[in-house]
């Protein structure tokens, strides 16, 4: 499946973890997806899988460095509207789920 | 440019019920914020406090018990970038249907920002959820 660059940027800002690892990389210059699981409550193996989203949308890249992987953000433009876009909708998706889930637990 | 974002749900529960949820003080601290203050008439103020110490105000601006409710919201201070909420309900055979339309004006979202630390400064400055995000 092929995508425009634009909607891969608007898919990996949409979730909230991925939002989160941009947040964590805008503060430190590089990191690897193990000091990132260590700061952040996400599993080792949910990292991994969600740098590869930002890598494939352009937003991260990595490096070697010695037997490290090194991640960082690599700026890019955004449009303003694509950023309120995908987290505005992203809100949403998480907040209609929780609201599904309390209605659900009510109906059994 | 008007920007807007749209979802749609189906919701267990009848009319009623769901309209409680997304109208109620207390049902909307369920799943929607830690804190919330709301009268729910044309008019009304309302206030949505988060777990990170995030804050947004609102003002309703339409209500049709059981089909429509929309407000504007924004955070402290910042009445003049206020987004715009809509909510819609609808009987289907599966449930009820929610659409949420959310829209920010002319002028306040839809402008090019050319850098990242512009990003960064929205996303921070939204309400942040991920105390009860899944972390997948």
């Amino acid at each position: 499946m092929t995508h425009e660059p634009g909607e891969q940027v608007f898919h990996a800002l949409a979730d909230s973890t991925r939002r989160t690892l941009i947040g964590y990389l805008s503060q430190h210059e590089t990191a690897t997806a193990t000091e990132l699981a260590a700061d952040l409550p996400v599993t080792r193996q949910a990292v991994a899988k969600h740098l590869h989203s930002l890598e494939e949308a352009g937003l991260v890249d990595r490096r070697r460095v010695g037997r490290e992987t090194r991640y960082r953000l690599t700026p890019r433009p955004l449009t303003e509207a694509m950023v309120w876009m995908a987290s505005v909708g992203g809100q949403w998706d998480e907040r209609l789920e929780r609201l599904r889930l309390v209605l659900e637990r009510e109906g059994l | 440019m008007q920007v807007t974002v749209r979802r749609e749900v189906v919701l267990p529960g009848d009319a009623e019920e769901v309209w409680e949820a997304l109208t109620s003080a207390g049902r909307l601290a369920e799943w929607f914020a830690c804190e919330v203050e709301l009268d729910a008439r044309p008019g009304g103020r309302g206030v949505f406090r988060w777990g990170d110490g995030s804050v947004r105000h609102a003002r309703v601006e339409a209500v049709e018990p059981g089909r429509r409710f929309a407000f504007l919201w924004f955070e402290t201070g910042e009445e003049s970038a206020a987004t715009r909420v809509e909510l819609e309900l609808e009987e289907t055979e599966d449930g009820i249907r929610v659409a949420v339309t959310e829209s920010a004006p002319a002028g306040v979202r839809a402008s090019v920002a050319g850098e990242w630390s512009w990003g960064l400064t929205l996303l921070a400055s939204l309400p942040r959820l991920h105390a009860h995000a899944r972390m997948t």
